[in-house]
């Protein structure tokens, strides 16, 4: 289990990061916390010419307020999100996520940047990324873009990266609500989820004005539930919207069968989250002032 | 926490380090990274080996071509079996018992490949890195023929066969037979049934497999360093298949880091290291990576049980059938033999009862997978699952409590020795008295309570117990596996005072994470009259003892242990003669303590130094006939073994949410006899059951129909983690064998009782909704599914 040969490079710039997977020939590779890169490296799974490191490329790290937008490097690591009070306070929901990051020693190294880029579609901060509508800015020898999170997801352990591209930062919209709720289920805790679902409310005079909502762990790619969102909003609120929110929420997805999980049990599970997360965010919205 | 039931010490006078928690000799090193494991070797110019491993199940290897491989950078030699031919002679698992088919051993496969992962090719380089990019350039050509992924498809008629020779695909089969079961049955007031099943698991120690031969080409000499359990065997084994003598063939299991049974057989790539190396006249390294340690060593389980008990009226059972069919995997292994789980299934089935009559068959058949193998609890675990499912099937369907239906069963005190059904005979143990004692310790009377309370809330709660006996501290007369034709029913002790004074404790026992350095340094310590800090214990070195097997079977505390008592009694009889003379008191007079000898009652005292001086090296202090050396050996062998026993109480709540099993309560009362040192006994048994939880809840290896292991990495193979192992009690009833120092074996005890007891506690947290657990692990999918298929069947009952 020794992975195939390659270059390591260390570039100091990210120019000479891009000019270094230029010269590859779509033959290099990003290193950033390598977790989840090495174990493929090591099962010759991926087998670039050149490993581009960025860790020696100063200011990709941070976590900075920016009017309504909170924007992070992206070399900054989950155990810094998970810790910020910045993210505390503006990004509660993924504030509560980020303790279901793997565990420790890998949460010391991941980074955001990797997370978002290797595209698992049980991985928290691509789901967090289609839940706050946050927009990825990239950089490539053609210049900057900025990539809205769900388009950035093409398939399970894909993204839309064009092959010199390097993501540099996220930005997350702070989102106005008045309850919210983060649920996941993983076999043990550190594990990726079986399923998960973000969920947040604005409140109305009467029933709700606005929803957000997100799931993992059920499909090749994290979803946003627009089309829920909607039907949430257009719901009256009495004791039966938590189990009927949580069949629509169930209807909108077709999860597979897989190692760790039948696509019924995932369904089930995820029925089971949905109803004790709205119940949670809605429960905060009378709380709230 | 722990709480201790200490019998009074009868044969040691004053024991001061027998008894005590002192804390392991070995942790200091091995928590500061100063152990030295086999990876840790650093001969002269080491070479490195890799494996080309199949990725067919079975197929006849049609070609082999490595031309490109062998011109690659770094590559000092390709070799395939033919190149190896001449070089040593196959392995045999022989056993002498009836319907079985030894498969022999071989470095790499020969003319066909059997599973995924059998090592095909091995590529010798000048490292790891580059003998794995020589891998890649080997091709070989297959012709398929037909994967035997499950037990049921290698007995089915239009099979392919594994192994031709054997002509049929059942290695080994047996049937126990005691009584008239069926008439027994017939008669019975309550019959209890099922079909029961634990899967395939990995024994999964934190050190993968790892050898590193050194070559000392003065002398044709090889030094295997082993992760072995067994080094003394694999010492014999090589010796006869390379025909090297023992003098130019040490084998040293150095620090290793776990087995659980999985480094407890000779390997293919143990025996070709060594051929390699003598080929090559080079020193040669291999360490498995986790990927190969988990499809490639031996596996634990992967057996089908269908079994039926009786019982009468008043809830004794009085009757027991079970027909076992076990998966063994593509191989059988050395020394054991592929009966030596499924077999010991059907030997151990009736366990602690005195049930009437029995009839227990097994078949252990040939399947495209890595070899099964002894695993902690061998057997046990599967026959403990069953018999204690049964046992609980019985008392629901007699509406009798589980923990009184025990009580009726059991072996009582005035009972022993007893022999059971299928022929074991336990001899005296606590098994009364460790079912009390875990029943008062979990509360068991609270917890009903409990359980009735959060019943009626809904909540799905349960309570399982199990209870169980082993063989420990097997002597001669008995086989560790059936047939087998080495002898594992003696260990050496060669305790030995140099020129210095200084002490050394020799054994063949080979510890692998049970603190053997630390307990056998107690047991010298006060047999020998010295203090414990100054022995020294040297193990798993086979140029240390002339003859040993190791350590497996929870062996090495009786075996070793009465070995270290003997032989340091020897020396001390020694220490007081030369003592007497230098003292000019009788021996009989001189006690001997703390590394001194004394006269009795008075400040008269030479120390051990002193002794040794006299007579190693002071020519004029005795008579040249009193310059004993200082040395003593012993072999000992308890001839029969000792019964070890015990009681699990685990107490559960499903969430019916999320299907997951949460252990609330969990209860280990168990009797091992006179404890050496509460604190390694208390440590085995919380490893013993963190892993038998890992077998109730989480870990299968999973193979496809043809023959590919899908969990094989630790993100699919899912162990239980710290946050899944409960804190649990541990209680000692510690009732003395008959074994020199009445020690009993424990090293294995935790992983047979907790899937037993979690298996029961499921099934009673779920009995509201009518649903049998009757496979392990019971995993939140198959909870999950159960508790769909129990909906479905009340609304079909309510449409009725
Ligand atoms: C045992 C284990 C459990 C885990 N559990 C979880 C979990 O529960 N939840 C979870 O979310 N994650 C989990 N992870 C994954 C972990 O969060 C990883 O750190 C993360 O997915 C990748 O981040 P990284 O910085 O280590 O990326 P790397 O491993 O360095 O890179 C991953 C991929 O992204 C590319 N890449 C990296 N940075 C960039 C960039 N800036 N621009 C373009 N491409 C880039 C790399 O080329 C590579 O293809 C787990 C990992 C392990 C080993």
């Amino acid at each position: 289990m020794k992975p195939a040969k390659f270059d390591y490079v260390l570039p100091a710039t990210l120019d000479a990061a891009i000019e270094a997977l230029v010269a590859s020939n779509g033959e290099g590779k990003v290193l950033a916390g390598g977790q989840s890169l090495l174990p493929l490296l090591n099962f010759r799974m991926a087998r670039p010419a050149v490993l581009v490191d960025l860790n020696g490329i100063k200011g990709l790290s941070y976590i900075e307020e920016r009017g309504d937008r909170i924007a992070i490097g992206a070399l900054t690591r989950h155990r810094d999100l998970e810790h910020s009070p910045l993210v505390a306070s503006r990004l509660p929901v993924m504030s509560a996520a980020m303790r279901h990051v793997a565990h420790l020693a890998i949460r010391n190294r991941g980074t955001i940047g990797g997370s978002l880029s290797h595209a698992d579609p049980a991985a928290e901060l691509p789901m967090l990324s289609a839940f706050y509508d946050a927009r990825i800015s990239v950089q490539g020898p053609a210049g900057r873009r900025t990539i809205a999170a769900e388009e950035f997801f093409v398939d399970a352990l894909t993204n839309c990266l064009e092959p010199s591209e390097i993501v540099v930062e996220i930005e997350f919209p702070v989102l106005d609500h008045d309850g919210w709720a983060f649920e996941e289920v993983a076999r043990r805790f550190g594990d990726f989820a079986l399923a998960s679902i973000a969920v947040s409310v604005r409140r109305a005079q009467s029933g709700l004005k606005d929803a957000r909502i997100a799931v993992m762990g059920v499909a090749d790619t994290p979803l946003r539930l627009r089309e829920a969102e909607q039907e949430l909003v257009a719901m009256e609120l009495n004791d039966r919207t938590p189990d009927r929110f949580s069949e629509i929420v169930v209807s909108k997805v077709s999860p597979n069968d897989d190692l760790h999980a039948s696509a019924a049990y995932r369904r089930h599970l995820l029925a089971q989250l949905s109803r004790r997360a709205l119940k949670t965010a809605l429960a905060a919205t009378e709380r709230a002032p | 926490m722990s709480s201790d039931r200490r019998a009074q010490s009868s044969d040691v006078l004053r024991p001061k380090n027998v008894g005590a928690p002192i804390k392991r000799t070995e942790d200091p090193r091995l928590l500061t990274g100063n152990g030295e494991y086999t990876a840790d070797r650093k001969p002269d110019r080491p070479l490195h080996l890799a494996f080309l491993r199949s990725g067919q199940p079975h197929a006849r290897i049609a070609r082999i071509n490595a031309e490109a491989a062998r011109l690659a950078p770094g590559v000092m030699a390709v070799l395939t079996a033919e190149d190896i031919a001449d070089d040593f002679k196959p392995v045999i698992p022989f056993s002498r018992i009836p319907n079985y088919y030894a498969t022999p051993i071989m470095p790499l496969a020969s003319k066909k490949v059997r599973y995924v992962g059998e090592p095909v090719v091995a590529v010798v380089a000048t490292s790891r890195y580059l003998a794995e990019d020589a891998l890649e350039l080997i091709e070989v050509g297959y012709d398929p023929l037909g994967a035997i992924a499950r037990a049921e498809m290698a007995v089915a008629d239009d099979a392919p066969l594994l192994h031709e020779e054997a002509g049929s695909n059942i290695l080994i089969a047996r049937e126990f037979k005691k009584g008239d079961v069926a008439a027994d049955l017939k008669a019975a007031a309550v019959r209890v049934s099922g079909r029961f099943e634990m899967t395939r698991k990995a024994p999964l120690a934190m050190e993968p497999r790892s050898y590193t031969a050194e070559y000392e080409s003065r002398r044709d000499a090889v030094t295997l360093y082993t992760s072995s359990n067994i080094p003394g065997i694999v010492r014999d084994a090589i010796s006869e298949s390379l025909s090297l003598p023992g003098h130019r063939l040490r084998v040293v299991a150095p620090d290793v880091g776990g087995s659980f049974g999985s480094k407890g057989s000779l390997y293919p790539e143990e025996l070709f290291i060594c051929i390699a190396a003598r080929k090559l006249r080079r020193s040669i390294k291999w360490t498995a990576d986790r990927l190969e340690d988990v499809s490639s060593s031996s596996q634990a389980f992967a057996e089908i049980v269908d079994a039926e008990m009786g019982f009468d009226a008043n809830g004794v059972a009085t009757s027991l059938q079970a027909d076992v069919l076990g998966d063994v995997g593509a191989f059988s292994i050395y020394p054991w033999t592929c009966g030596l789980e499924p077999v010991q299934v059907v030997s151990f089935l009736p366990g602690p009862y005195k049930i009437g009559s029995y009839r227990g068959a097994v078949r252990g058949v040939a399947t495209c997978k890595p070899p099964t193998g002894p695993y902690r609890g061998v057997g046990r675990p599967i026959s403990t699952f069953v018999a204690e499912r049964l046992m609980d099937l019985g008392a629901k369907a007699l509406g009798i409590d589980p923990l009184e239906i025990r009580r009726r069963n059991l072996v009582r005190p005035d009972e022993f020795p007893y022999r059971i059904a299928s022929g074991i005979i336990w001899d005296k143990t606590g098994f009364i008295e460790c079912l009390n004692a875990a029943a008062e310790t979990a509360g068991y009377e609270q917890l009903r309570k409990e359980q009735a309370e959060a019943r009626k809330q809904g909540r799905l709660f349960g309570i399982g117990i199990a209870s169980y006996a082993e063989l420990t501290g097997i002597g001669s007369r008995i086989a560790v596996a059936p047939g087998m034709p080495i002898n594992t029913g003696s260990e050496t002790a060669k305790i030995t005072i140099d020129s210095t004074g200084a002490i050394t404790a020799a054994f063949g026992v080979a510890s692998h994470g049970q603190g053997l350095e630390t307990t056998l340094a107690q047991i010298v310590a006060d047999d020998l009259g010295t203090r414990f800090e100054d022995v020294r214990v040297i193990q798993g070195d086979s140029d240390e003892v002339p003859m040993s097997t190791g350590t497996y079977a929870s062996r090495s505390a009786v075996l070793g242990g009465g070995a270290a008592k003997h032989a340091s009694k020897i020396l001390q009889e020694k220490i007081k003669r030369v003592a007497s003379h230098l003292l000019e008191a009788n021996a009989d007079d001189i006690e001997v303590a703390e590394g001194k000898a004394i006269v009795l009652g008075t400040d008269r005292a030479v120390s051990f130094r002193q002794i040794a001086k006299a007579v190693y090296s002071d020519m004029k202090t005795l008579p040249v006939e009193a310059r004993e050396e200082l040395t003593a050996t012993y072999t000992y062998d308890p001839i029969n073994g000792t019964t070890a026993a015990a009681t699990h109480i685990a107490a559960v709540e499903i969430d019916p949410a999320t299907c997951f099993v949460k252990i609330l309560k969990f209860v280990v009362a168990e009797d091992c006899g006179r404890i050496i040192n509460p604190m390694i006994v208390d440590g085995q048994v919380h490893g013993g059951v963190a892993q038998g939880i890992g077998a109730a809840l989480f870990e299968e290896l999973i193979y496809d129909d043809d023959g590919q292991l899908l969990s094989a990495s630790l993100v699919d193979y899912v162990i239980p983690s710290a946050p899944e192992v409960p804190l649990m009690d541990v209680i000692h009833v510690e009732s003395e064998s008959a074994v020199a120092g009445g020690f009993r074996g424990m090293g294995e005890g935790g992983t047979i009782g907790a899937p037993a007891a979690i298996a029961n506690a499921i099934a009673d947290a779920l009995s509201p909704l009518d649903i049998d657990v009757s496979i392990l692990p019971m995993t939140p999918e198959r909870i999950f599914k159960l508790m769909e298929q129990a909906k479905l069947n009340q609304e079909e009952k309510a449409d009725e």
